[in-house]
């Protein structure tokens, strides 16, 4: 097969594209188009869902790394030696310490059980943004004392009752409220809502935020430990480089990185998007081949005579494969671009109208290389669906193909 | 130039037989217009089929220019009909999603021997010389009977083939159309010694053929030179 007979092959599959059924050719590149979008969006989405969940754990749960008190002990000790070690080292950005207390709000006639979560409230601000998802009120100061923020669904809604609550509130709290805060020791006291936040990950819009110095009147003592560290990188330095330098730099306590306890916590879910993503994968492509078969091979059945004719004036069996070859490698090409180009809309739609559930909220997560390994599986799924009725009708002998 | 032998086609329909050509035994010199005619159903197209590679035979033996092309494998059959025969089909058989200039340059097109320019350079060449020049940017769709079978005709010329071939080329045309035709076969016969052979079965053609060789139920019943020819 030389350059001439691929020109010439070339040139059939342009013209019967350009020429030929017009609506043939955007149909079959819709349908291309549409089992590429087939085959990313529901990955994609996956992979959204995967993202939200791993920003809103590394924003309000863990940060970059997590520092965690080693196996026996109960908490992260020698905490004010052990952040100044942490917040001294390169690449990190601030370490700050939680310290959560089991507890239970009062509200007029209502009663909630909650985490209560000290924290050092500007240090949290490097590492956390919780403090920009206040809807009311404000965020805490260092030194704040008898003050709170409680997340939306712990304040609740006033206009709802509490026998019709999707969760238990406290029915309606608003900003400079009193509310009691019973901690598990027994300690009691009244505290004034100073801000309500709101930040769509669950396990933080049901905790209640106080400062650190709060906490030690609750405790009766200076607090000098932590249920663990959360530590934030500064741009550029990995996760894992933060891990082995803590490590090196004789941090004591368990070190992991947010993608060593997603692994842990959510490596089963993972495992099952995986899944779920492979047999999306495998439906979309056995689609794609089985539509491009069918119409490759109609094409090719509706040509019989032409193709009778070609070879009768002698076009070689191979050139005339070729040429249906190239039909579909165009189709092929113009309806995977179509494919990348409305996944790429679909993305920028999602980023700003994200899909929103009680749980995570989820945009279409799609990298370029996702899009390039689709796009070549596609490819590759289509000249097999091509070529095969090709070869298979331009192998018939010519008195056949004449009288079809 | 074209020795047939004894040339037989046996077409088998459940346990009927039937025998598409008899026993035909031929010769065509070089630079001959060979008309091929009978009634429908006397093996004319069969003939034709068999001689221009387009069909196997039963049995016999089809020599051209030398080679006995039943010995040929398929690739050389194709190569054969590009580099050495022409063929026009009764219904024009055109390539329609190709203009009538791509249509006639498709099989120089193929051709290891040519180059781009000459190929351009043969197509516009013969189309000039059908008179569609000015047609060559249309499709065949827009062209009426007899044009679409001129750019036929030049088609199986622009690679000047040894052998052009034509099966009932007037049969879809008016005779006003078919007279052009056939006046351009005899045309390309005088001016270029080209050797053709036609099948047809209008007894107002065979005053353009040399020879005419006559068929019935698959054999030669008669084959003679044409003293009528103009």
């Amino acid at each position: 097969m030389g350059k001439k007979e691929l020109k010439v092959a070339f040139l059939l599959a342009l013209r019967a594209l350009q020429r030929g059924s017009r609506s043939s050719v955007v149909l079959t590149v819709l349908i291309i188009a549409m089992c590429f979008t087939n085959m990313v969006f529901l990955p994609g989405l996956f992979n959204g869902i995967g993202q939200s969940i791993t920003k809103q754990v590394v924003d309000y749960e863990v940060g970059n790394v997590l520092v965690s008190p080693k196996s026996g002990d109960k908490y992260v000790t020698d905490l004010d030696a052990t952040l100044d070690l942490i917040n001294g080292m390169p690449g990190v950005e601030r370490a700050t310490p939680h310290l959560s207390k089991s507890a239970t709000l009062k509200y007029r006639q209502r009663l909630l059980g909650v985490s209560v979560r000290a924290i050092s409230p500007n240090d949290e601000k490097y590492v956390s943004p919780l403090y920009t998802r206040m809807v009311a009120g404000s965020y805490l100061g260092d030194a704040d004392t008898g003050e709170v923020i409680i997340g939306k669904p712990i304040a609740g809604d006033p206009t709802i009752k509490e026998e019709d609550e999707f969760q238990a509130s406290l029915g309606g709290v608003r900003v400079g409220d009193s509310i009691t805060i019973e901690y598990g020791n027994g300690y009691k006291k009244d505290y004034r809502i100073k801000g309500i936040y709101s930040t769509g990950w669950y396990q933080a819009d049901n905790t209640v935020y106080v400062t650190m110095s709060d906490m030690e009147l609750v405790e009766g003592a200076p607090i000098d430990y932590a249920d663990y560290i959360t530590v934030k990188a500064k741009p550029g330095y990995s996760e894992k480089f933060i891990k082995d330098e803590l490590q090196q730099y004789g941090v004591s306590q368990k070190v992991q990185t947010t993608a060593d306890l997603l692994s842990k916590s959510m490596g089963r879910a993972l495992q099952s998007f995986a899944i779920i993503n492979a047999v999306s994968l495998l439906v979309g492509i056995i689609i794609t081949t089985v539509v491009l078969f069918i119409v490759i091979t109609i094409k090719t059945l509706n040509s019989r005579r032409q193709i009778g004719i070609l070879k009768a004036i002698g076009v070689d069996k191979e050139v005339i494969m070729h040429n249906y070859g190239f039909q579909v490698i165009i189709m092929a090409v113009l309806g995977i671009s179509f494919g990348v180009i409305i996944t790429s809309l679909l993305a920028v739609y999602m980023t700003y109208h994200p899909l929103v559930t009680p749980e995570w909220s989820a945009t279409l997560y799609l990298t370029p290389l996702d899009l390039f390994t689709n796009s070549m599986i596609l490819f590759l799924a289509s000249i097999v669906a091509g070529y095969v009725p090709a070869w298979q009708v331009s192998r018939e002998d010519i008195q056949t193909a004449m009288r079809a | 130039m074209i020795e047939i032998e004894d040339l037989r086609k046996i077409y088998r329909m459940g346990d009927i037989e039937v025998k598409a050509l008899d026993g035909v035994t031929l010769d065509i010199e070089k630079g001959e217009f060979l008309g091929i005619m009978g009634a429908s159903g006397s093996g004319k197209t069969t003939l034709l089929h068999m001689l221009g590679l387009l069909d196997e035979p039963t049995s016999g033996r089809i020599v051209i220019e030398g080679n006995d092309v039943s010995r040929f494998s398929e690739y050389e059959k194709t190569m054969f009909r590009l580099y050495k025969l022409g063929y026009v089909f009764q219904d024009y058989a055109l390539v329609p999603d190709l203009t009538v200039m791509e249509n006639v340059s498709l099989p120089a097109m193929l051709r290891k021997d040519r180059t781009e320019e000459q190929t351009k350079k043969d197509s516009f060449g013969i189309l000039q010389r059908i008179g569609l020049c000015d047609r060559r940017d249309h499709l065949p769709r827009e062209l009426s009977g007899g044009q679409q079978q001129r750019v036929s005709i030049a088609r199986a010329m622009v690679n000047k083939p040894e052998i052009l071939f034509a099966d009932e080329p007037c049969a879809n045309l008016d005779s006003e159309n078919s007279a052009m035709v056939l006046d351009l076969f005899h045309e390309i016969n005088e001016e270029m010694k080209q050797t053709i052979v036609m099948v047809s079965h209008e007894d107002w053609h065979k005053k353009y053929f040399h020879r005419i060789v006559r068929l019935k139920d698959g054999k030669v019943i008669s084959d003679g030179r044409n003293e009528t020819h103009h």
